[in-house]
């Protein structure tokens, strides 16, 4: 393990993100909020931290190439330290007084979660506010890259299968391919920020908001600088923009190139992304039908609220226009398993995506299938193409891992005093890195009164769940260590 | 006429000693020396042992003055090359290739149009499996095949002793059936194969060779007692490139296919090229696995191993469990004989398929298709009569028909007519003709002769 190497790559990254509080530090000006010292301060002490790092790790190998290990030691440490370090701001600012509230919500931030300890949202510092958005928005353009460039090429849970299609012709080296597919990818997802800021100011939405929620929503993060979150709108209109820009958060970004390259096809022809689309239509038209009568009284919105619910959920972003918690079971349920399925690989949606669901089925189809004809031989194919065994076991193991990951936290979690409902939502919630859970975490509450090791617990599996369980989960095997 | 046949191999065989007894000028080109001096030994041909790529050899076996360069060697490459060297050397030269590789296919219309101006492209895998498809669909029937594009058919049945056809002299056809009547093209009893005239009487076990309209196949079938059974459950035994076509081709047709390869590594292949068809690792005879998966559900089982006796053996352990409807791939012509007499009929040779093609080519007038039968003991030839050849314009009982061929119908404006000694073929006619081997060339004489002066 080259330490000097991974500690270069976070010094670096330190120092990016001490610029970008520059642009929460000019929203404190121009407000002129109590944030402006935080900011200031934070932003120090990042740099220095990561100018440190850099100068520590000066004799950095002449050698680019990453094996395997290091990449996951350095994504795993990476995302944390960032989380760390973008927890300044929250702390240094009077309004915050732990700083595992800090560190919570800036990881909730970084991973795209959107789970809040902010009891008064409205209350806070214009910046602080902008501050939370925009670390989403970091989040997503890092889960971008991630995603579809680091872990495929780690390896990570099969994922490799959604590689994304990058116009570098060098298939084996990371760097190359890299800077170009992210510079493409960073350029549409900034595109579509940009459109959803437009379409929400024609909708009357004030700048400071709809700039906030639209740094939420391509990152699927959730974040809100309403109590009430979407609600607070009560419209139709922002709903509705909001739901397609969910949507399109919540599609494998290779795709969004493939159809601007011009596969308009490429949708369609893609099986996850079919399914993605065409479960998220099945689930919404059942939760009208379910909250229709017994919620609304109206089929319209009836329609509205459940399609905004489903979407929001599964996307993982975690918008909220209703309290899912007051509608019957059949809807909660819905919600619930939502929650694990997630968006499409490659997408900067969080959960077990869609891809692995897939894949995991139609592998226990062959399972089946060959006890029928012992002798037969079949493979499982998505898109037409081949699964290899291998990555077959990759994926079937990030399932059995994330389940077990799921279950174990919500145990420690009631451990700790918090109820069952409580428990298995507020974990299925930062798994998955929706936000909003069930039971005293639903879409109305919060996460402020959870004891601070459960904080520290979830703030956890925020990581696990964002870096796709087997990165962090790497390090805690002894034999990853063993020299 | 001159023919250079680049290729050794069992089509470049068989096709050299058709020719050849057909007294034609044949030179065959082949690197492997073995293979050449089999023919030379066998055959009154000339040989040259070298590349058929190379330019030095073609010119040297004299391609300037030949009429058909035939390239089916096992490579691809080296016929694509004979060919456009061909092409360069001497453009007249007509030029027939095989080509195995279905990756060429979408390019066929290319090599035709563009170079290496290709005449005729020859696959005998997608012949045999095309084949196979027709032969599935007529359960009953021993052999099928189309004539003008499929408006007309062949088929061959075998008479049981409760068909009630048994018995019957062709004499009394018009009489018992108007408007209906059958048209038999060939009968063949006891491995002989007879050329009816109006005095044959029809017998049971028969194998009868039947012409008919499309459309009319099916009630034709039903006077002799076969039924037309639609296909919904398949077997292939042996997963090479003609059951990988094959069960491409059931796939499509929502046929429910299994296929069984003993090649473990072939068996990956095909699990990863096909969409629906099941993949069964095992020996195609092994009764236990035949158990196992339940084949005497099968409508139709089709034996194409690589292997002949392991495909007659398939066949005879799907009959003993009961499956009816089994087509079994023959490489060696000396097995036909002796295969009706142990109950296997449908079969399907690629070597067949392919001297069928290429001697429809090679024919001279306006030959559209040439089918062998029966282990190429006849032939089938459907000619479009010229306007200046001996059969048109004329009754039929004046002009002098070889012994052993006969004129089995005239087909004009789509219709088919059964003719009779008054009959005129009219020039354009198309015509469908039935000859036995020894027949052919006296045949061919009476449907081109006056063309060679033109």
């Amino acid at each position: 393990m080259r330490w000097q190497f991974i500690a270069s790559i976070i010094g670096i990254l330190l120092v990016f993100l001490g610029f970008s509080m520059i642009a929460p530090l000019l929203v404190s000006l121009h407000y002129h909020d109590l944030a402006r010292n935080s900011f200031l301060q934070s932003m120090g002490i990042t740099m220095v931290a990561g100018l440190i790092l850099i100068i520590l790790s000066k004799k950095r190998g002449s050698e680019n190439y990453i094996n395997q290990k290091e990449g996951m030691t350095t994504v795993a440490l990476a995302w944390a330290a960032i989380g760390l370090f973008g927890a300044l701001p929250f702390y240094l600012n009077p309004e915050f007084t732990s700083f595992t509230d800090a560190f919570f919500e800036s990881v909730s931030g970084f991973t795209t979660t959107g789970s809040s300890v902010m009891t008064n949202i409205e209350g806070a510092s214009k910046s602080l506010l902008f501050w939370r958005s925009f670390i989403q928005w970091l989040g997503g353009m890092g889960i971008i890259v991630l995603s579809l460039a680091i872990l495929p090429f780690l390896g990570v849970g099969g994922i490799q299968l959604y590689k994304a299609e990058v116009p570098s012709p060098v298939p084996d080296k990371l760097t190359p391919r890299l800077s170009d597919s992210a510079k493409i990818l960073w350029v549409l997802y900034a595109v579509f920020t940009l459109l959803e800021i437009i379409f929400l100011l024609g909708g009357g939405m004030p700048l400071f908001e709809a700039t906030c929620h639209a740094f939420t929503t391509l990152p699927t993060g959730g974040f809100s600088p309403k109590n009430a979150s979407i609600a607070h709108y009560n419209s139709a209109y922002f709903d509705y923009v909001i739901v397609l820009f969910m949507v399109i958060a919540g599609i494998n970004f290779s795709l969004h190139y493939q159809m601007l390259r011009g596969k308009t096809l490429a949708f369609w022809e893609d099986t996850e992304c079919r399914f993605f689309l065409g479960l998220t239509l099945v689930l919404t038209l059942v939760m009208t039908w379910d909250i229709y009568g017994t919620v609304y009284t109206s089929l319209k919105d009836a329609f509205r609220f459940a399609s905004f619910q489903v979407v929001s959920i599964i996307t993982t972003t975690g918008f909220a226009t209703a309290d899912y918690e007051k509608f019957p079971g059949l809807s909660q349920i819905i919600l619930f398993v939502s929650m694990f399925i997630g968006a499409s690989a490659g997408s900067t949606g969080g959960g077990m995506k869609c891809a692995r669901i897939i894949a995991g089925y139609k592998y226990c189809y062959r399972e089946l299938f060959k006890i029928v004809h012992p002798r037969s031989i079949s493979h499982v194919k998505i898109n037409n193409t081949v699964i290899p065994d291998e990555v077959l076991r990759s994926i079937m193991g990030f399932l059995a891992l994330y389940m077990g990951i799921y279950i174990l936290s919500s145990i420690l979690l009631a451990g700790m005093g918090v109820d069952m409902m409580t428990a298995f939502g507020a974990v299925a919630a930062c798994l998955g890195n929706i936000g909003p859970g069930f039971g005293t975490v639903g879409p109305a509450d919060n996460f402020a009164h959870l004891p601070v090791m459960g904080k520290w617990l979830l703030a956890w599996c925020m990581l696990v769940g964002r870096l796709e369980i087997y990165t962090v989960i790497i390090l805690f095997v002894p034999e990853f260590w063993k020299k | 006429m001159k023919i250079i046949i680049v290729g050794a191999g069992e089509v470049g065989y068989n096709i050299a000693s058709r020719l050849a007894s057909e007294s034609k000028r044949v030179v065959v080109i082949d690197k492997n020396p073995d293979a050449i001096r089999r023919l030379s030994e066998r055959l009154d041909i000339q040989v040259i042992t070298a590349s058929g790529s190379n330019p030095k050899i073609l010119i040297d076996a004299g391609i300037k003055e030949t009429d058909i360069l035939l390239a089916v060697t096992d490579s691809d490459e080296t016929n694509l090359v004979a060919c456009l060297i061909t092409d360069l050397i001497s453009p007249s030269t007509k030029k027939l290739v095989r080509i195995r590789n279905s990756d060429f296919d979408p390019y066929h219309d290319r090599f035709k149009k563009e170079k290496p101006h290709i005449d005729t492209i020859i696959n005998p895998e997608t012949e045999v499996v095309n084949t196979i498809k027709k032969l599935m669909e007529v359960p009953g029937a021993v052999d099928v095949g189309d004539f003008a594009g499929g408006q007309v058919k062949y088929v061959g049945i075998r008479l049981d002793s409760h068909s009630p056809m048994a018995g019957i002299k062709l004499i009394d056809f018009p009489a018992k059936f108007e408007n209906n009547q059958p048209l038999i093209a060939a009968i063949i009893r006891n491995n002989e194969v007879i050329v009816p005239r109006g005095g044959n009487r029809l017998e049971s076990g028969d194998l009868i060779y039947l012409v008919s309209e499309a459309e009319k196949l099916e009630k034709t079938l039903n006077l002799f007692g076969k039924k037309i059974q639609p296909i919904q459950r398949a077997l292939i035994i042996g997963g090479g490139r003609i059951g990988e076509r094959l069960a491409k081709l059931l796939e499509k047709d929502c046929i429910k296919t299994k296929i069984i390869e003993s090649d473990i590594d072939r068996c990956h292949y095909l699990s990863e090229q096909m969409d629906k068809t099941i993949v069964l690792h095992g020996d195609g005879s092994d009764r236990k696995l035949f158990l196992e998966e339940n084949v005497s559900q099968s409508d139709v089982i089709v034996s194409v191993t690589d292997d002949d006796e392991t495909n007659i053996l398939v066949s005879l352990l799907a009959k003993n469990l009961g499956v009816e409807n089994t087509i079994t791939r023959i490489g060696k012509s000396n097995y036909f004989p002796l295969l009706a007499s142990i109950g296997i009929e449908k079969i399907v040779s690629p070597r067949l398929s392919a001297v069928s093609s290429i001697l429809q080519a090679v024919r001279k007038g306006k030959v559209l298709s040439d089918i062998s039968i029966f282990g190429e003991r006849g032939e089938f030839i459907e000619a479009i009569a010229l306007e200046t050849s001996d059969i048109t314009d004329k009754p039929l009982k004046k002009i002098a028909f070889p012994k052993g061929a006969i004129l089995v119908g005239i087909i004009r404006d789509g219709l088919i007519m059964i003719p009779t000694g008054d009959s005129i073929v009219k020039p354009g006619d198309r015509i469908i003709l039935f000859a036995v081997k020894q027949a052919v060339k006296k045949l061919e004489k009476l449907l081109t002769v006056k063309l060679d002066f033109f």
